[in-house]
C-alpha cells in the first residue's frame, strides 16, 4: 500500500539530454514497426522534421514519461520510494499539457511531485491511488511539458 | 493535404485508425525503449506468480499508439493536451492460436471533434477519443485538444 507521508514529496529533480538515437527507438516501438526507415521520417530525418514545421527531430508526445524508468532506480526504484506494491501495480490515468515541443539534443530538467494519495472502494475492493505531478522544463528555461499520472493498486 | 482550422467542424470524426496486432515482441520493444520494465508485460513466470493468465500491453503503449494515430492527423507540434483513462488490459497475439486471439490484439483509434473554442489567444478543437480491440472492448477513452493554422 502506497505511503501516504509521501504526499507532497518532491523526488531530486533529474537533468538529461534528449539523444536523437533514443527518439528513433521509441518511435519505432510505438509504431509497431522493425527499423527507421518504415517510420515517421520527422523522427529521424532533420530535413524531413523541419519540413514539417518543427524546430528539430520532436520526440513523440508520450516520451515524456519514459523519463520515469531512466532515475531513481528506475520503476522497481520509484515504486519502492512510493511504498507502492509493484505486484498490484497499474496506470490508470495519464494527462499531458504541452506548453512546446522537445527536440533531440534538448537538455531537459524533470521535476516530478507527489500531489495526490487517496484510497477508493471499500473491503476487498479497495483501490489506493497516487497522482505524480511532473513538469519538464528545457535548457533554456521553458515549461514545455506537464503531466499528471495515476497510479493504482488494486 | 494539411488541415486547417476552418476545415473543422464539431461531429467530424478523425480517419480511424487501426493498429499492427501487438505482439510479445512488440511489448519487449516498448519495454526497451521506454525503460519500463514491469515484469508484466513480458514475463510469463511473473504473470503466473500473481495469479494472471497473460502478459499484458503497457497501457503507455497503447497511449502512445493512440498518439501517433492523432500524429498522422493533426500533428504533433498542434497538440495542447492529451488525456487518457486505461479502461481494460491488452493482451498480445498467441503465435500458435492466432485465428482466436488476434481481435484483442488490434487497437481501433477513433474520435470526435466536441468542441472549438479559444484559449491562450489560439484557435483551439477538442476531440474525444477512444480505442477499443476488435471485439469492441473499451481499452482507453479520452479527449485532446489542438491548435491548426
Amino acid at each position: 500500500m502506497a505511503d501516504k507521508s509521501k504526499l507532497g514529496m518532491e523526488f531530486p529533480v533529474y537533468t538529461f539530454t534528449i539523444e536523437k538515437d533514443k527518439i528513433v527507438e521509441f518511435a519505432i516501438a510505438i509504431s509497431q514497426k522493425d527499423s527507421r526507415e518504415e517510420i515517421n521520417p520527422i523522427y529521424y530525418d532533420e530535413e524531413a522534421a523541419k519540413k514539417a514545421g518543427y524546430q528539430g527531430i520532436p520526440a513523440p508526445p508520450t516520451f515524456a514519461t519514459s523519463s520515469f524508468f531512466w532515475t531513481g532506480g528506475g520503476l522497481i526504484g520509484t515504486v519502492k520510494t512510493l511504498g507502492i506494491d509493484l505486484n498490484k501495480l497499474l496506470d490508470r490515468e495519464e494527462e499531458y499539457e504541452y506548453y512546446g515541443s522537445i527536440y533531440a539534443g534538448d537538455v531537459i530538467t524533470r521535476k516530478m511531485k507527489v500531489v495526490d494519495m487517496y484510497r477508493k472502494g471499500k473491503g476487498k475492493r479497495t483501490i489506493d491511488v497516487t497522482v505524480l505531478e511532473t513538469e519538464l522544463i528545457n535548457q533554456r528555461g521553458e515549461l514545455v511539458v506537464k503531466y499528471r499520472s495515476t497510479l493504482m493498486e488494486i | 493535404m494539411a488541415l486547417n482550422y476552418n476545415d473543422i467542424e464539431i461531429g467530424n470524426e478523425m480517419p480511424v485508425f487501426t493498429s499492427a496486432t501487438i505482439t510479445r515482441t512488440h511489448l519487449v520493444r516498448y519495454a526497451g525503449a521506454s525503460g519500463d520494465f514491469n515484469p508484466l508485460h513480458y514475463d510469463q513466470t511473473f504473470i503466473k506468480a500473481i495469479g494472471m493468465k497473460n502478459v499484458i500491453a503497457h497501457g503507455m503503449l497503447i497511449m502512445a499508439i493512440v498518439g501517433e494515430a492523432i500524429n498522422s492527423w493533426v500533428g504533433n507540434k498542434y497538440l495542447r493536451k492529451f488525456s487518457a483513462r486505461f479502461l481494460s488490459m491488452t493482451e498480445p497475439v498467441d503465435w500458435d492460436d492466432i485465428e482466436n486471439t488476434k481481435d484483442r490484439a488490434t487497437i481501433i483509434v477513433s474520435a470526435k471533434v466536441v468542441k472549438k473554442f479559444e484559449e491562450n489567444g489560439e484557435k483551439r478543437f477538442q476531440c474525444d477519443i477512444t480505442a477499443q480491440d476488435a471485439l469492441g472492448s473499451k481499452k482507453l477513452s479520452g479527449f485532446f485538444t489542438a491548435t491548426l493554422p
